[in-house]
């Protein structure tokens, strides 16, 4: 599945997207901890067709990943 | 862009710094409502913060700009949850303005804009409060700070 990346995530990444394979939003976390290791020490949300998941739950490929730093509007 | 089945999502984001004369030209725009009383408006600067960038080299440095990027879907899909809370909570607002800036905005420019009119000021005054507060922990927008020796940090809302 494409995971869209952003902001300082996906400067660490080097790209602002990738293609991840995962059956749970965790695992999809674990994956991509392993691809960026400098997520492991950055607060980050992960937001699933545009709302953001704080746990775990099941993953078809079809969803809308993105993953973001901390916000910073205004 | 999608489209939820009863409201339309507005897009919120302008390229580039927001010119003082757009804002003019909005308050103007009103001058037709005979209901409206009061407008309330907030306006979010670019602020040329001093940095003190981490070892090895401490060397003072301002911010210049600001590069602001967002997930435009997201931010929008947000937006518009917000907006319908919004006239949910002060039901007598008349209508509510918002655009944020995407691209690189100087130091001293306008990057910001919550602008809401009711009829009397309490609605309008509260209203923008809250979406302020709101847009700037739930949108998904980064802002890149350019500093004085062209290197960056990543902004973060506290």
């Amino acid at each position: 599945m494409e995971v869209l990346l952003f902001g300082l995530v996906a400067e660490h990444a080097g790209t602002d997207r990738l293609v991840l394979e995962a059956s749970t939003l965790e695992g999809l976390r674990s994956s991509l901890e392993e691809r960026i290791p400098q997520l492991a020490n950055l607060s980050y949300a992960t937001a699933v067709d545009r709302s953001v998941v704080h746990g775990d739950m099941p993953l078809t490929g079809s969803e809308e990943i993105a993953v973001l730093p901390p916000f910073a509007g205004g | 862009m999608s489209e939820s089945p009863k409201h339309s999502v507005k897009d919120i984001f302008v390229d580039g710094p927001i010119d003082p004369a757009f804002i003019a030209t909005s308050i103007a725009k009103h001058a037709t409502r005979m209901d409206i009383g009061a407008h309330e408006i907030f306006l979010g600067q670019v602020r040329a913060d001093p940095v003190i960038t981490p070892s090895p080299a401490e060397v003072r440095q301002q911010v210049t700009a600001i590069e602001y990027t967002a997930y435009r879907p997201m931010a929008l899909e947000r937006m518009t949850a917000i907006r319908e809370e919004a006239f949910t909570k002060w039901p007598t607002m008349t209508c509510l303005h918002v655009h944020h800036s995407l691209g690189v905005i100087p130091a001293g420019q306008l990057c910001f804009m919550v602008f809401a009119s009711a009829p009397h000021r309490i609605a309008a005054r509260e209203a923008v409060a809250w979406v302020v507060d709101r847009i700037k922990a739930e949108l998904p927008i980064f802002g890149r700070e350019i500093l004085s020796d062209s290197t960056h940090l990543w902004k973060t809302n506290l």
